[in-house]
């Protein structure tokens, strides 16, 4: 589990984080979002051990930053933004290599390399040197090294960038796995698709967190739930208007052509009984969907950025 | 500083340094050279009658060689006049293999992944700083005991006494080491500020200068080898030289400023 609690980094004159509070769970996959410098790196490398915080305090299972650093890199595996293989190396080199840095040895080791050059669908091209290796490839070695020593707690920088579709598919149904394995899991992207489908909780970030919340809690931020109302039959959806008035729970409707766009507070519990008096008062409905922004809105509403082009969508 | 990590690191390293051809010939080349051509020479010497005008020349160096044959005090001249140059193979090396590692790691971006391992930072560095300067130490010791020897099997074996002398062996076992330290610290600390090895070893190259200069001096001063003083305060002088880059380059054992320096 990480606890974070008022964390800050000030380089010289730049402060990159502030008042940063969050907690991950066990067994839970949490994406930090943000456009580039927001302090995502910067958050990791502090919670990885890598970097002391000029104020606030963390803990990560337990060890807390500061004297606890070294036991906290020993348990964190981090997928850096590049993988940054040694080249020379062949991939099992390499993860042999970071084996021994995280104290394995012997057939623990090979044992441990085998299985992640096979879960990263690297095994045939294990004794090829990486200088060869595309960049899909050298993600993959680089996803393996973070996960060699069965770490509890995982920072995955872009963990699908540069993988093909197929791949990528992969390495989240892992990453999805680890989750059921009790990990802590971190995620650090720009693509809010893979965020949100992903992570059980995101938190929005510029220099600090601005929201956290699951990625439907995000996508209804800000504005009332809407449900659409898909009619067909004689009645049309002008006939419904007074109904709608009169349900309590109803905070607004608009007629379009065939549907009723209805705005309730808590669609999950209000959605049943609204359909319930329409159907009662004799319409025939043939479909019923919850209306919210896309997780990119809410986004760029958040770090008030609409327009700029480094979202990666 | 735990052994395990160190020798992680150094079989990393070497695993690179002897996929790399050039940096292995760039170890090589300068040792057989400053060795091949006072060995040549002796043996030149040895397979031709001396001319008594060219004794005449070199008269004043081999008055450092009283009561032996004029040949063979010319042979001992030349086998202890270019020992000088083997301290250029510590100083040249390291720096090379440091630059070559420090900034092959920035330019790979591959310090951020070893840093968040439980592996110190000096722990790191002393891999790197032993298999930088290994190659040079053995290259350096392995040339200096076949120079010995060969040139005392193909003239005369007073000549091994010469190279095998106590302040060549007290220079053999303390400079040698001490000069590659100075250089692969120099090689990490210049590799920080530059984006490629190349301009790094010409910043670095000044740590030969000195060494050069020396033995120009020692040339046309007519001293055919150094003393036991010399090669001590040789030694002092870069103790302290290793005392100060540690000073300049003090960040570079702290895991932050590798990160934001170099990473």
């Amino acid at each position: 589990m990480i606890v974070v609690d008022g964390l800050r980094k000030d380089f010289k004159k730049l402060t990159a984080v502030h008042d940063m509070s969050f907690t991950v769970g066990d067994g839970e996959i949490f994406g930090l979002l943000g456009p580039n410098g927001a302090g995502k790196t910067t958050t990791v490398r502090m919670l990885a051990g890598l970097i002391s915080p000029t104020a606030g305090r963390a803990t990560v299972n337990g060890h807390a930053l500061g004297e606890g650093s070294q036991r906290i890199r020993a348990i964190t595996g981090i997928l850096t933004e590049s993988p940054g293989l040694h080249e020379k190396l062949t991939a099992r080199q390499n993860l042999a290599y970071y084996g021994r840095l995280y104290g394995m040895r012997g057939s623990q080791l090979r044992k441990a390399v085998d299985r992640y050059l096979g879960v990263v669908e690297m095994s045939e091209h294990a004794d090829r040197r990486v200088i060869g290796f595309s960049k899909g490839m050298r993600q993959k070695v680089a996803i393996a090294r973070a996960l060699l020593h069965e770490p509890e707690v995982i920072y995955l920088d872009e963990p699908t960038s540069g993988l093909d579709p197929s791949a990528a598919k992969t390495v989240r149904d892992f990453v999805a796995t680890l989750r059921s394995l009790g990990r802590s899991i971190v995620v650090c992207t720009h693509n809010l698709d893979e965020a949100e489908r992903l992570c059980d909780r995101i938190g929005i970030m510029r220099g600090t967190l601005l929201r956290v919340d699951t990625p439907a809690g995000l996508r209804r931020h800000g504005r009332e739930a809407t449900v659409r109302i898909e009619l067909n039959g004689a009645r049309g959806p002008e006939s419904f208007v007074d109904l709608m008035a009169s349900l309590p729970f109803v905070t607004g409707a608009q007629v379009q052509p065939g549907a009723l766009l209805v705005e309730l507070a808590d669609p999950p519990h209000e959605t049943p009984d609204l359909v319930n008096s329409l159907v009662g008062a004799g319409a025939r409905i043939t479909s019923v969907r919850e209306e919210s922004a896309t997780l990119e809105e809410v986004y760029l509403q958040l770090v008030g950025e609409i327009g700029e082009r480094d979202v990666d969508r | 500083m735990r052994l395990g990590y160190v020798l992680a690191v150094f079989a990393k390293e070497w695993r690179d340094l002897l996929s790399n051809r050039l940096l292995l010939g760039a170890v090589a080349f300068p040792a057989l050279v400053f060795a091949a051509i006072p060995t040549g020479l002796v043996a030149f010497i040895q397979a031709h009658d001396l001319d008594p005008n060219q004794m005449g020349q070199i008269q004043q160096y081999i008055a450092n060689f009283p009561n032996i044959p004029a040949k063979l005090a010319a042979q001992g001249f030349i086998v202890t006049n270019f020992m000088a140059y083997f301290l250029l193979i510590p100083a040249m090396v390291p720096m090379a293999i440091a630059t070559q590692s420090v900034i092959g790691e920035k330019v790979a971006r591959s310090l951020e992944p070893q840093l968040a391992t439980p592996m110190e930072v000096p722990e790191l560095l002393a891999g790197k700083t032993i298999a930088a300067a290994l190659p040079a130490v053995t290259a350096t010791w392995g040339v200096f005991v076949g120079y010995g020897l060969i040139n005392g099997a193909i003239a005369d074996p007073r000549l091994t006494r010469f190279v095998f002398s106590d302040v060549w062996l007290t220079a053999m076992a303390t400079l040698v080491p001490l000069i590659c330290l100075f250089s692969v610290l120099l090689g990490i600390v210049v590799s920080s500020r530059v984006g490629d090895p190349r301009t790094a070893q010409q910043i670095g190259g000044f740590v030969v200068l000195p060494i050069i200069a020396v033995a120009v001096a020692q040339f046309f001063g007519g001293q055919a080898t150094f003393n036991m003083q010399q090669v001590l305060i040789g030694d002092l002088l870069v103790g302290g030289l290793i005392g100060l880059t540690l000073l300049i380059g003090s960040w570079a054992f702290d895991r932050e400023s590798i990160l934001t320096r170099l990473a």
